[in-house]
């Protein structure tokens, strides 16, 4: 109730929290890069899957990025289970990351960490922290309407809300409490014509979302979650419901976008992580295993495993 | 060599298990519908015949036996077997009703002497339509009372004279000074005519004018005109010696006013009811009525025209069962009937105003002979023409007519058992077996007003039995249908809003394992039998909530007010505090708020009904003191909270972002000062627009009270109380169904609104709920199902009073208690019978219209929001 009797600042007003927010943090110094040669020369994957504590091997090009978010040690456990062990990592500001492992390996629960939507899952803890753009993230005393207010999500399925084109676009800014009609239009052609949906759905904008394709819905979707101008994008497989010319779009969409937004991608496809990003962080049962520039890491990983793993020897 | 098959056969036992299966949800299926079918034509067979025209049967005429001197009137016993006829010369004539042969010529016989009466000639006559009674005056000055009537007896079988003896069954034979008739069992009935006669009683020297009478008990009144123009009371007191058996009346005697027409006598005279009013009619069409029911003071009540064209003759003017409603009829063919009622600007000596409450249909032919049943409210009347016609003056409906003769009617009756009509015209008998069947009941007499006996006009009113013989049936269905209509409202009003707040509450807010802990405990809610319920609400709860009424109007305010109170000072906790305790926050402030408001509301009722009541609020309900002000208020302030709210939203809000407060908690103190002021305002309001509508008598709309309307008289068992109840009733259905509904949304969409950075509050409002708006709206459906057809609460707790009023404070009367209270005093076939199937009926159509239409709107919303 006090939610919704509380004005909410404008949308495009500093946020009295931003306002007071310090610049972001120097990119901390790079750490020591272990190559393949140093470890042991018995499988990582086999140590990790007997619960060792295997270091990641995260490349030298990540040092010299400013990150747009950045993963300190975070450990979370489903109930007694652990599903992240200290995980480290920053995503690169105005770059595609894309987070890549195996079934089970805590991809989807990372990204779902960064706008704490795991808050809901009632048996979730949570160790250590994240800092988007040098705010914290769990911190006590976060207030998580407005930390989620600077992020996207998009999901592995298409999730239009049972509503007009339009009214799907805005909602962000609905909820904001934007009620002015040239704003609304304005911020709606934006998002759809960098969602690259415009053209298909101008002149269908007050008929219902749910009568879109599956690929225009999920574009629909990047549409509502850039509406609100977030800091961070973070998309959760969003390609794994969708035919592959639906895809391509959407692949196409997020080469796009890159640069505008820092976008936070994952994908259990290896070719689409190829693709798209710039960045591949590679999971195995909630251990972060290698972590480097894309190119890097599908065609010379300083690993063994995530050479297995990217030519599709396991996983 | 041979390729194996790779057919897979399905197994025979997974076939079978198919189509027994199938059969199985088959007949199911079809079998609930065939029982909800079976069950809606079992209460249309019963409620159809209701609806079926009167019948009549075996007609015929038979001519009368051929008579010297003037008929003053004739009988006919109950199984239309044998009449008498009753001449100015005291004789009796008896005739054989079938064929009309004469039996016997007899004088009149008197009880005590045994012996013929000197033959004086009768100059008047009155007799009772619903019994024997009788009352002659003669020329002489003198009155007879006494009774002219039927007996019936068996003969043994042995006394029968031998020619008759092989009389076939249904077969009637003349036996002496009586007709036998060999019946169905093969005895001898024998019906003969049994008159008798007290003793003149002298009233006056001068031949009696005109005479009728009431009788009951030992006692009657009659009243003569005489020739010398006197008109006379008498009331006559009947002692029996326990000795001699010899009868004495003792008489009072009492002069009325009088005073004759352009020097002519009245045509009629008439005693009513029981004999508080004599009734002068004259050919003219003018009328006297005087007020007797002091006999110490007899006066003139009114004068009046009884005949509504001026250019028609008062032609034939007869009593209807109760002697209360008086038939008028005239030369050109018109039927009035006319009753007392009583009003406000009504300045007759009692207070009461004789007017013509029924027209029946008119017919082209003078009217010239009345008869009114003993059994219920229809009457013959007889034309000119030859025509009769059966009406039922309730409904003003024509039932039965016959066919013209040419020759005017002189006599018209109804057998006393209600099946047989009779008219005699040029001396011969017209007489049909007839089946009222319900004339009460027609589709006028049930939806819309109908002018009771006794009412100021036509009203809906519903009083299905009396105590009286002639008591009205009043058949309104409309207060039946208001009051479940009304019970319905008010249950809603009460139970939905809540049902559905703790529903979104629940699968929104609640923690998973406390919502998985509170749906069982309120489903627990609806275990509760009804009738303990409605024993709480009637017997506890009424009596409990009457001694309070200023608190319990001011818990209604205060504790939505303190509850919003409570979640603006909730903001002024520090974010971080804030953001620790935020699952806490409803339970906190429902627990704390909840019962301050109640103990607020609880402390200031006795001051708002000092302010707003005047001192005393059921005086003050009732519109004995005080002014609408308060009333207004009450009324006023949730639409102008509601008002200033959405002020507040559209000039204040955006006002205060613009402004921008640096920190959070000065944020939260210039809201909670924001809700302060607004609630003052919308008080203000409020009283000002209250003090405008009440005092502003310079303007049009100045003066208004709303008490009468949807406030006003309380009544200990009212639509508060049910509303409580009901309320407790349907919560738990309500409630199980919307929480189900609200969980089925999917999470994909939740966590959609929620990842766009929506509070769970905007989630559950601008996403859930609207997904969920189909299974909501069934909840809210099934819940006036079961508000509309509940019966116990409703028997218990509303009064069963069937009146028409919004007024909150009031009882009503719903069709499921009516068939409750009734169906146990209701004879099976009999017309309230009926009436109450009838009810059943209207409650089963009321259901499935409303659940029909609730279905299509549903089943809109589900396509609307499919495809999730």
């Amino acid at each position: 109730m006090s939610d919704v009797d509380a004005p909410q600042p404008p949308h495009d007003a500093p946020l009295p929290a931003e306002a007071a927010r310090p610049q972001p943090a120097p990119p901390e110094p790079a750490r020591p890069i272990r190559s393949a040669q140093a470890s042991p020369r018995e499988n990582r994957l086999t140590r990790i899957a007997r619960g060792e504590v295997v270091e990641p091997v995260v490349h030298a090009a990540l040092a010299g990025q400013t990150h747009v978010l950045e993963v300190r040690e975070l450990d979370l456990w489903y109930g007694m289970k652990q599903a992240l062990f200290n995980i480290s990592l920053g995503a690169p500001r105005g770059q595609v990351t894309a987070l890549i492992g195996p079934s089970g390996c805590g991809k989807s629960t990372l990204l779902r960490c960064v706008n704490r939507m795991n808050d809901l899952v009632d048996s979730v803890r949570i160790r250590g922290d994240m800092l988007l753009n040098g705010d914290s993230i769990y911190a006590a005393g976060v207030d998580v309407i407005e930390l989620r207010k600077r992020m996207g999500m998009v999901f592995q399925k298409p999730n239009p809300f049972p509503m007009s084109v339009f009214e799907n676009v805005v909602y962000p800014l609905r909820v904001d409490g934007q009620r002015n009609r040239a704003v609304l239009d304005e911020v709606c052609e934006e998002s759809l014509r960098s969602a690259a949906l415009w053209e298909e759905v101008k002149d269908r904008l007050h008929e219902s979302a749910l009568s879109l394709s599956g690929g225009q819905q999920q574009r629909l979707c990047i549409a509502r979650a850039i509406a609100s101008d977030p800091e961070v994008l973070l998309l959760d497989e969003p390609c794994s419901a969708l035919d592959p010319i639906a895809t391509g779009k959407i692949e196409d969409l997020i080469g796009e976008l890159r640069g505008g937004y820092s976008i936070i991608i994952v994908t259990h496809n290896m070719q689409q992580a190829a693709r798209i990003s710039d960045f591949t962080a590679l999971l195995y049962l909630g251990r972060l295993v290698e972590y480097g520039p894309t190119a890097d890491i599908f065609t010379r990983p300083q690993l063994s495993e995530t050479q297995d793993y990217v030519t599709g020897r396991f996983g | 060599m041979a390729i194996p098959s790779r057919r897979k056969q399905t197994p025979l036992s997974v076939r079978l298990g198919d189509v027994a299966a199938r059969w199985c949800i088959t007949i199911g299926g079809i079998g609930t519908i065939v029982a909800v079918t079976a069950v809606f034509a079992f209460l249309a067979y019963v409620v159809w015949p209701l609806f079926l025209p009167a019948k009549t049967s075996s007609a015929k005429t038979s001519a009368l036996p051929k008579l010297a001197s003037p008929q003053l009137r004739l009988g006919l016993d109950e199984y239309g077997v044998i009449g008498w006829s009753l001449s100015e010369d005291e004789m009796l004539t008896i005739f054989r009703a079938d064929t009309g042969e004469l039996i016997q010529q007899r004088p009149l016989e008197l009880a005590q002497s045994k012996t013929p009466a000197a033959a004086v000639k009768i100059t008047a006559a009155a007799f009772a339509n619903d019994s024997p009674g009788a009352a002659l005056g003669l020329a002489d000055g003198t009155v007879r009372l006494g009774q002219i009537g039927f007996r019936t007896s068996f003969v043994e079988a042995a006394k029968v004279p031998e020619a008759l003896r092989m009389l076939p069954i249904g077969q009637r034979a003349i036996l002496k000074d009586g007709i036998v008739e060999r019946t169905r069992q093969g005895q001898f009935r024998l019906q003969q005519v049994d008159a008798k006669f007290h003793e003149s009683i002298r009233v006056s020297t001068s031949p009696i004018v005109l005479i009728d009478q009431v009788a009951e008990g030992g006692k009657s009144i009659f009243c003569a005109l005489t020739g010398d123009g006197k008109l006379l009371l008498e009331l006559v007191t009947e002692r029996k010696n326990q000795m001699t058996d010899e009868v004495v009346l003792k008489t009072r005697k009492i002069a009325l006013p009088y005073k004759a027409r352009d020097g002519q006598a009245p045509r009629h005279l008439l005693l009513t009811g029981q004999g508080e009013n004599v009734l002068l009619a004259w050919e003219s069409g003018d009328g006297v009525r005087i007020d007797a029911r002091n006999l110490s003071a007899p006066a003139v009540a009114e004068e009046l025209r009884l005949v509504l064209d001026p250019a028609a003759k008062l032609t034939a003017l007869a009593p209807l069962i109760g002697r209360r409603t008086i038939l008028v009829g005239d030369s050109l063919g018109q039927l009035t009937a006319w009753f007392g009622t009583r009003g406000t600007d009504v300045r007759t000596s009692d207070g009461i105003h004789l007017v013509a409450a029924h027209e029946l249909p008119r017919s082209p032919a003078a009217v010239t002979a009345l008869g009114a049943s003993a059994r219920s409210r229809l009457a013959l009347a007889g034309y000119a023409d030859g025509r009769t016609r059966l009406f039922n003056v309730t409904t003003e409906s024509m039932m039965i007519e016959s066919a013209a003769t040419g020759q005017p009617v002189v006599e018209a009756a109804i057998g006393v058992k209600n099946d047989r009509l009779y008219a005699v015209s040029d001396n011969r008998l017209w007489s049909a077996n007839f089946n009222p069947r319900y004339p009460e009941v027609s589709w006028s007499s049930l939806m819309l007003p109908v002018h009771y006996e006794d009412y100021p006009g036509a009203e809906h009113v519903w009083q299905s039995s009396g105590g009286t013989v002639d008591f009205e049936p009043k058949l309104g269905f409309r207060p039946l249908i208001f009051g479940t209509l009304k019970a319905t409202c008010y249950s809603m009003l009460f139970g939905a809003p809540l049902a559905l707040l703790a529903a979104l509450y629940a699968s929104e807010f609640m923690h998973p394992r406390w919502r998985a802990r509170v749906k069982p405990t309120i489903e627990l809610m609806a275990s509760m039998p009804s009738v303990v319920l409605g024993f709480l609400a009637g017997n506890v709860l009424a009596q409990l909530v009457q001694g309070i009424v200023p608190q319990v109007i001011t818990i209604f305010f205060t504790v939505p007010f303190v509850i919003l109170l409570g979640a603006f000072v909730w903001q002024l906790i520090p974010q971080r505090r804030l953001v620790m305790w935020q699952r806490w926050r409803f339970p906190l402030i429902g627990l704390l708020a909840v019962p301050l408001g109640v103990l607020t509301g609880w402390g200031l009722g006795p001051a708002v009904e000092r302010v707003f009541f005047a001192g005393d609020i059921m005086r003050w309900l009732d519109g004995q003191i005080g002014t609408g002000f308060g009333a207004w208020v009450l009324l006023l302030l949730p639409l102008s909270a509601v008002g200033t709210a959405i002020c507040v939203g559209l000039f204040v809000n955006p006002w205060l972002a613009r402004s921008a407060f640096s920190s959070r908690s000065r944020l939260a103190w210039v809201n909670l000062l924001k809700f302060i002021l607004g609630s003052a305002v919308a008080l203000l309001a409020a009283m000002g627009v209250s003090a405008l509508l009440t005092h502003g008598g310079n303007w049009a709309f100045g003066g208004l009270d709303p008490r009468g309307t949807y406030v006003g008289t309380y009544v200990q068992r009212n639509a508060l109380i049910v509303g409580f109840m009901m309320g407790f009733a349907i919560i738990p259905i309500i409630y199980t169904i919307a929480e189900d509904a609200l969980s089925t949304v999917p999470d994909h969409l939740r966590s959609a609104s929620l990842g766009a950075g929506a509070t769970q509050w905007q989630t559950a409002v601008r996403i859930v709920v609207p997904a969920a708006t189909s299974g909501l709206f069934s909840a809210v459906m099934v819940g006036l199902g079961r508000a509309v057809g509940e019966t116990m609460i409703m028997l218990m707790a509303t009064g069963n009073v069937p009146i028409m009023k919004w007024n909150i404070f009031d009882g009503f009367r719903t069709l499921s208690a009516t068939i409750a209270v009734e169906m146990p005093e209701a004879p099976a076939g009999s017309m309230h019978y009926r009436v109450l199937f009838l009810a059943a009926l209207t409650l089963f159509l009321m259901t499935f219209v409303v659940n029909t239409a609730a279905e299509i709107v549903r089943l809109r919303f589900r396509k609307r929001a499919h495809q999730m």
